[in-house]
């Protein structure tokens, strides 16, 4: 069997490229529907996301109907009615081991634009998933994905390539938010400005149960803008000073060039406080908030170097990390290698033998009617040595076809096998 | 067969999860949250048996003596670290509650007096209220401190700037703040009805002429400064809103904790009836539970 992956991802397409190429949930399905019209004896699996569109198929090693490059791309090409020409160039393939360890690394965010990205290994179980419904799978796909889950699993448990955050907004979440707040549907996160950054880290904070959204701008029409989406309130610019004394969690982005928050104005509400804790994410350049704030009780103040600071340093972290994800990447591609290809050695071997102890019954038969005096003790001790010789003359050829299956070049010794002994299917 | 089970037994399983749970800031692993259990679980299982055989060998309740009080109190801390571990695997709690458990059992080695307390039948059921309540405060004050140590060095963490070190999780500020609370609040109520119930026991020791106390007897007035503080403490964290954020309470939970360790070493340090009679301390001990001596002795019976 072989398994084969042509598609197209960041390293070798632009975004313009992969969003022609891309397929939407609803998609995939008859897509999988067309590709086994096409080809019938071959399972498929199709892997879509912003970054990445990659057609998985496995088929028999004889099978002249296993789609090639060219097939995929002009599969792809007709699905989405563009030309074969113009997306030839941006398709890359993969071939058997290589293909499985392309996987592997997809799977365990290894070839992620941002590495250690978590949600790569959800779209490839829901692509599996999919397919399986779809039923274009089969016994190599099955495999070969189920392990790439697995790996992915053991990449994560094994080293922290993926628990370091590596953004700002998921940094100053993950990192610092949660380690100061156990819960966020409690709280009052305080938006001021309305900067991109911002409405990012509201992503984030929404996804830990953030409801209680207050906006201020001094652009009341961009307040209320940016409330109606995060169904929050929209506060006055006056009211700065009484939105921060209800605040739990501060995210500052405007394009004020001094401190719109003084560590005096700060020290004017902190009595209304209690000192309760403040998280405060100062991502304006230059600051908002005083770094002064930061030394008052209670008050927990990170500015835009302080959490690149954080992102750089679990950068280099998940760098660290790196070559450890990819010897277990290369272990797990090996192994499953070495039992793809002893499946496949595994069918001839059993032939042989089969073959050989056909022909030492015969034999025995021929040899027990010869010498009808034989007391059974005899014919044990005759039956056994020629299984002994038949085994001894067995061994070193099927011990070298064994050896070989762990390799990739094991096709030749298996085909010679086949001529040797004569083995049909 | 329970005979053989020893302070070594129990002790050494403890410290080898305390080891397990130090290398968490060394390496990953995928086995070391499976062996914690299995040691800590273990070296549970042994402390109890060891416990148990104690009280069946004495014919007495397990609070009989000052080294079972302080064995006891070790065990509950065991049981709120499995606790904690299960439900919170990543958090390194052990780090924290481990050496506290070591501590304990150590003191019940090395100083608690194992001889058993005086028995009147109207005492008994005073001098077993008294010691419970005071073990269940004792243990409160011990996990707070382990509590408080964490949200210090958490709010460092945070102040600071610091990016959270693999192996060494903590729970959040919010919930750290939390539990420092609860604890110092559940000490204090224990704490008291253990006062009480030991007023209680002494004022009928006093009625029988029997092992009575002196009010004036050191361990009478620190348990009483002990209880003050967590008075104070508690009602600062009630009253006073600041206080119930931030460091602040940790600092109330860590103090507790030095109040209540002079509380406990005023027996030892200052003249006390309190645990005088019998054997002085550091005469038991890693021999297996069947040669326990079980000599009488004299003081208010139930906690240390």
């Amino acid at each position: 069997m072989t398994v084969r992956m042509v598609g197209c991802s960041h390293h070798t397409s632009s975004t313009e490229a992969r969003g022609r190429l891309a397929f939407s949930p609803g998609e995939v399905g008859p897509a999988l529907e067309s590709l086994r019209s096409r080809f019938p004896t071959t399972e498929a699996v199709l892997l879509s996301t912003c970054n990445r569109v990659e057609v998985y198929t496995a088929f028999d090693d004889d099978d002249a109907a296993g789609p090639t490059q060219q097939q995929v791309a002009e599969f792809l090409a007709e699905f989405h009615g563009l030309d074969v020409g113009e997306i030839f160039h941006d398709l890359f393939e993969r071939t058997g081991e290589e293909a499985v360890r392309h996987l592997f690394s997809v799977a365990a965010s290894l070839d992620s634009m941002v590495v250690g990205e978590p949600q790569i290994l959800a779209q490839v179980k829901q692509a599996y998933e999919l397919a399986t419904s779809c039923r274009s799978t089969g016994p190599v796909t099955n495999q070969v994905f189920q392990a790439a889950l697995r790996v992915a699993k053991r990449v994560a448990n094994e080293t922290s390539i993926n628990e370091k955050r590596v953004s700002i907004p998921s940094v100053a979440v993950a990192d610092f938010a949660r380690n100061i707040f156990e819960r966020f549907d409690d709280k009052q996160v305080l938006v001021i400005g309305a900067g991109e950054m911002a409405e990012e880290t509201l992503r984030y904070l929404a996804d830990l149960g953030a409801r209680d959204v207050t906006v201020i701008n001094r652009n009341a029409a961009r307040a209320a803008e940016l409330a109606e989406r995060w169904q929050g309130k929209a506060y006055a610019w006056a009211d700065l000073s009484v939105a921060l004394a209800g605040a739990d969690l501060v995210v500052s982005t405007t394009g004020a060039s001094e401190p719109i928050v003084t560590l005096e104005s700060y020290r004017a509400i902190e009595a209304e406080r209690y000192q309760r804790g403040l998280f405060i994410l100062d991502l304006a350049v230059p600051r908002d908030f005083d770094p002064a704030i930061g030394d008052c009780l209670n008050v927990y103040l990170y500015s835009l170097d302080d959490l690149r600071a954080a992102c750089d340093r679990n950068r280099k972290d998940r760098e660290r990390e790196w070559p450890k994800a990819m010897a277990i990447v290369e272990q797990e591609t090996a192994r499953f290698m070495a039992e793809l290809n002893h499946r496949a050695t595994g069918s001839v071997i059993k032939r042989v033998k089969q073959g050989w102890k056909q022909q030492q019954d015969d034999e025995l038969r021929r040899l027990f009617n010869k010498l009808p005096d034989l007391d059974d003790r005899e014919r044990g001790e005759i039956r056994a040595a020629f299984e002994r010789l038949t085994n001894k003359l067995l061994h070193p050829p099927l011990e070298s076809l064994r050896d070989e299956a762990h390799q990739a070049s094991h096709h030749g010794l298996v085909e010679a096998f086949q001529r040797l002994f004569k083995l049909k299917d | 067969m329970l005979a053989g089970i020893s302070f070594t037994c129990f002790s050494a399983s403890y410290l080898v999860a305390l080891v397990l749970e130090v290398t968490r800031l060394f390496f990953r692993s995928g086995v070391r949250g499976a062996l914690l259990l299995l040691f800590a679980g273990g070296g549970l299982l042994a402390h109890t048996l060891y416990l148990g055989h104690r009280a069946f060998t004495q014919q007495g309740a397990i609070l009989s003596s000052e080294l079972d009080w302080y064995l006891l109190a070790a065990w509950c801390l065991v049981v709120v670290y499995l606790y904690l571990t299960v439900y919170h695997p990543q958090t390194a709690f052990g780090l924290f509650v481990l050496p506290l458990v070591l501590g304990l059992v150590g003191v019940a080695r090395f100083i608690a007096d194992p001889v058993p307390f005086p028995r009147t039948e109207a005492a008994q059921v005073w001098g077993a209220i008294h010691g419970v309540f005071l073990l269940l405060g004792t243990v409160a004050v011990v996990v707070g401190f382990a509590v408080g140590l964490m949200a210090l060095l958490q709010a460092y963490r945070l102040k600071h700037k610091l990016p959270p070190q693999r192996g060494l999780r903590l729970p959040s500020l919010e919930w750290l703040e939390l539990m420092n609370i609860r604890a110092t609040k559940f000490s204090a109520l224990m704490l008291g009805l253990g006062f009480v119930s030991g007023i209680v026991l002494n004022l009928i020791h006093d009625r029988l002429h029997v092992e009575e106390l002196p009010w004036t007897d050191p361990i009478i007035w620190s348990s009483g400064l002990l209880l003050a503080w967590l008075v104070a403490a508690t009602g600062f964290a009630q009253f006073y809103r600041p206080a119930r954020a931030g460091r602040k309470v940790a600092y109330l939970t860590v103090a507790s904790f030095v109040f209540l360790v002079l509380s406990l070493g005023s027996q030892w340090l200052l003249p006390t009836h309190h645990s005088l009679g019998g054997q002085r301390p550091g005469q038991l001990h890693d021999q297996p539970t069947s040669n326990v001596p079980g000599a009488t002795r004299a003081g208010p019976g139930g906690g240390p």
